[in-house]
């Protein structure tokens, strides 16, 4: 659900695996597996298989939850219903406060970079491969619906103007990580790592070793897939993927900026960051990609664990 | 690639903002979140309270409605009629010698054409006591109160009452703060009630000697209120609540039924006078409760410290024990000590040779006593969020004043002890 990731999107996600499924892995170990907000979710938990189920169905249920409530693509959706008001003030819980609160800061700490009003500008780019770029006219007409400042909000109101969307892309799946990693938390002592498509999280290391941690980066074929070893905290990856347009030679991103309705320059391929949360890495990785061949330099800054890949 | 600088400005900020959001949610899922439209909550009470001595009795049924229309929003609302009979003390003293009156709503002492006279006469001995006394009323409430942001409460609402000879009306708003993570909740309220005296017969002009019979058209008063407060989450299992509330009366806040004897040296009964009070009061009070869970009983612990500026100050003791009887169950001992000292302008009866003063009341309310009362609950669950209770209490009034060294006076109970009895049947249900 990372900002970029979303803006390239338009399929619904495919529908609940009907469960979850338990392997004892070496070490110790039992995965729980399942599906949700389009990626395989995976839960390690040292410690065995009875122990493992409750956690595992409370884990799967939370990320269903989190899918549920704020996927833009399903219509009972918080973000819908606030998609849908059509200038009208919408009330939110607080848990949507939480999130919407914590995405103006984000909006403000990136100097209106990272926005969680960009979706509209899929209206006008499709990240295909091809070489078919919109014409700077139909960009420069969605701007005026681009702009979290021009959202009315006051906790707990929200007012979207017409025509204006948000979705909770490069927080919502980050953030359902560090829920899952907490409510299970809550309940085991021992060790918890909770991956999501990637995005992950953990509460310590297994009494053996610490965690071992394979990140998929974008090009398999050219960069092997990259082990890194976690102990605890979050660790996030935003990436590029294949979803791009190349058109006289110019690789255009599907990274957008807000502020032009143009991509982003010169993204780096991908970035992996680890922090102490899912959510802060998740966002210190947009942030960087946003950065464009400032990445680098950004990353360096923010006195952080990063893997760049160009 | 580790680096060993300090986090950069939009870092920490980030941090900040990541802590926040995960610690913030993590509250909000464990508060009822998003709650729905609730089922409308139905009670029904039905309290009979009767004084000893053939003295005042009441049987008030009560209906009172709640809607939680999601999101804490509630509107609330109460519906009471009641009548209430029985003698009632009309503040005279017990006398050697027959003693004669007339019920308030005559119109003249001595029968005339015209004009309305009922008259009781009380054996020597006995406290004097109006017979006739019946009253109805009918009265009702409406609140409202919802969230305003995240960690705010707005509550706003009105009563009114009526009864025969009285008219009450009253609003009040109210709103609260929570900080801490929820564990402490800052309160404020003010409240203004408008009421209007018109007693039967008329009202007597305060003060003014009971044989001329001298009555005034309606009176009027209102009161003006406000209370300030601090909820406190102690422990886990105790709950604190400490609140000031502030009060000042204007008008006519003397009771248009009571009577003062006037008696000579000897303590003979020469005449009467009507009551008259300051038409100005104010009041405090400082108000602490705490509840704690102990296991599954719960104490409820409650002191009230009050005074007011006709010189009555009273304490309260109040202890309720919730014990879970489990299937549903629960048995609620209650016990209340309370204390208060006379009005200034207090006095069992005048001498009738001293100067009048200002000032006058025999209304056993005002004057100095000690009250008990212990009561013991019932309550069993019924269905989804429903209960069926009956309490049982027993009320017991000792006035520290009751006796006269006067000669006429001696041996004679002149404000004796009040008991009182009081059980409440509820049945509380969801539809």
């Amino acid at each position: 659900m990372r900002a970029g990731r979303a803006a390239a999107g338009g399929a619904s996600p495919p529908p609940h695996a009907p469960g979850f499924e338990l392997t004892t892995r070496e070490g110790g170990l039992v995965a729980v597996c399942f599906v949700a907000m389009a990626s395989p979710c995976e839960l390690l938990l040292e410690t065995d298989a009875d122990a493992a189920r409750e956690l595992g169905r409370i884990a799967a249920e939370e990320a269903w939850r989190i899918e549920t409530k704020f996927s833009r693509y399903r219509p009972e959706s918080i973000i819908s219903v606030i998609n849908g008001s059509r200038g009208h003030a919408v009330v939110v819980d607080r848990e949507t406060a939480a999130l919407l609160d914590y995405a103006a800061q984000c909006h403000a700490l990136s100097q209106g970079r990272f926005d969680i009003t960009s979706g509209a500008l899929r209206r006008c780019w499709t990240f295909d491969g091809s070489d078919r770029l919109p014409e700077p006219a139909a960009v420069a007409a969605l701007l005026p619906l681009i702009g979290f400042e021009k959202i009315g909000w006051q906790s707990p109101r929200i007012t979207l103007p017409t025509g204006m969307e948000i979705d909770f892309g490069g927080i919502g799946k980050e953030y359902a990580v560090d829920r899952v990693l907490t409510l299970v938390a809550a309940r085991f002592a021992g060790a918890a790592l909770v991956n999501f498509g990637g995005d992950l999280a953990a509460n310590r290391a297994p009494a053996a070793a610490p965690w071992q941690v394979g990140v998929e980066r974008p090009d398999t074929e050219r960069e092997p897939r990259l082990l890194l070893e976690l102990s605890r905290g979050g660790l996030a990856t935003s990436g590029d993927t294949h979803r791009f347009l190349l058109r006289d030679g110019v690789r255009y991103s599907h990274i957008l900026d807000p502020r032009s309705g143009w991509p982003v320059r010169d993204t780096p391929r991908s970035v992996t960051v680890a922090a102490a949360s899912c959510v802060e890495a998740g966002m210190l990785a947009t942030f960087a990609m946003l950065q464009g061949s400032d990445a680098e330099a950004f990353l360096e800054e923010q006195s952080v664990r990063y893997w760049c890949l160009r | 690639m580790q680096l060993k600088r300090p986090p950069s400005p939009l870092h920490l900020g980030l941090m900040a903002a990541s802590c926040t959001l995960l610690s913030g949610t993590a509250r909000a899922q464990a508060a009822p979140e998003d709650s729905p439209e609730q089922p409308l909550q139905i009670g029904a009470d039905l309290l009979y309270y009767k004084e000893n001595a053939g003295r005042v009795q009441t049987i008030e049924p009560v209906v009172s409605l709640k809607k939680d229309f999601g999101d804490q929003r509630v509107l609330d609302g109460t519906m009471t009629i009641d009548s209430l009979s029985g003698a009632t003390p009309n503040g005279a003293i017990p006398a050697r010698t027959p003693q004669t009156f007339a019920s308030p709503s005559s119109t003249s002492l001595t029968p005339r054409p015209g004009y309305k006279t009922t008259l009781y006469t009380i054996a020597p001995g006995a406290l004097p006591q109006d017979p006739h006394f019946k009253e109805e009323r009918a009265a009702g409430d409406l609140g409202w109160s919802q969230p305003i942001g995240l960690d705010n409460t707005l509550s706003y609402g009105g009563h009114a009452s009526t009864e025969h000879d009285f008219d009450s009306v009253a609003a009040h708003a109210g709103f609260s703060h929570d900080f801490n993570e929820k564990n402490t909740t800052l309160s404020a309220g003010i409240n203004e009630e408008y009421d209007r005296i018109h007693a039967h017969g008329g009202n007597p002009v305060p003060g003014s000697d009971y044989a001329l019979y001298e009555k005034e058209p309606s009176q009027t008063r209102n009161v003006a209120g406000g209370l300030i407060g601090v909820t406190q989450v102690m422990r886990r299992n105790w709950l604190a609540e400490l609140n000031y509330t502030f009060d000042h009366s204007q008008g006519y806040l003397t009771d248009p039924y009571r009577i003062i004897s006037l008696v000579d040296d000897t303590g003979a009964v020469t005449g009467y006078r009507y009551e008259n009070r300051p038409d100005t009061r104010t009041r405090q009070s400082l108000y602490w409760v705490n509840k704690v869970a102990l296991g599954p009983t719960v104490l409820d612990l409650a002191y009230r410290h009050s005074r007011d500026s006709w010189g009555i100050g009273s304490d309260t003791v109040d202890a309720k024990l919730r014990i879970d009887l489990g299937s549903g169950m629960y048995l609620e001992p209650h016990a209340r000590w309370y204390h208060q000292s006379a009005a200034d302008f207090y006095n069992l009866y005048l001498i009738e040779t001293a100067a009048a003063p200002a000032y006058m009341s025999a209304d056993p309310r005002l004057g100095a006593f000690a009250a008990t009362t212990f009561g013991l609950k019932f309550a069993i669950a019924t269905g989804r969020n429903g209960e069926l209770s009956m309490r049982l209490e027993q009320y017991e009034q000792r006035p520290s004043d009751q006796s006269s060294a006067l000669a006429e006076l001696q041996g004679l109970d002149l404000n004796p002890n009040l008991k009182a009895t009081i059980v409440q049947l509820s049945w509380h249900f969801e539809y």
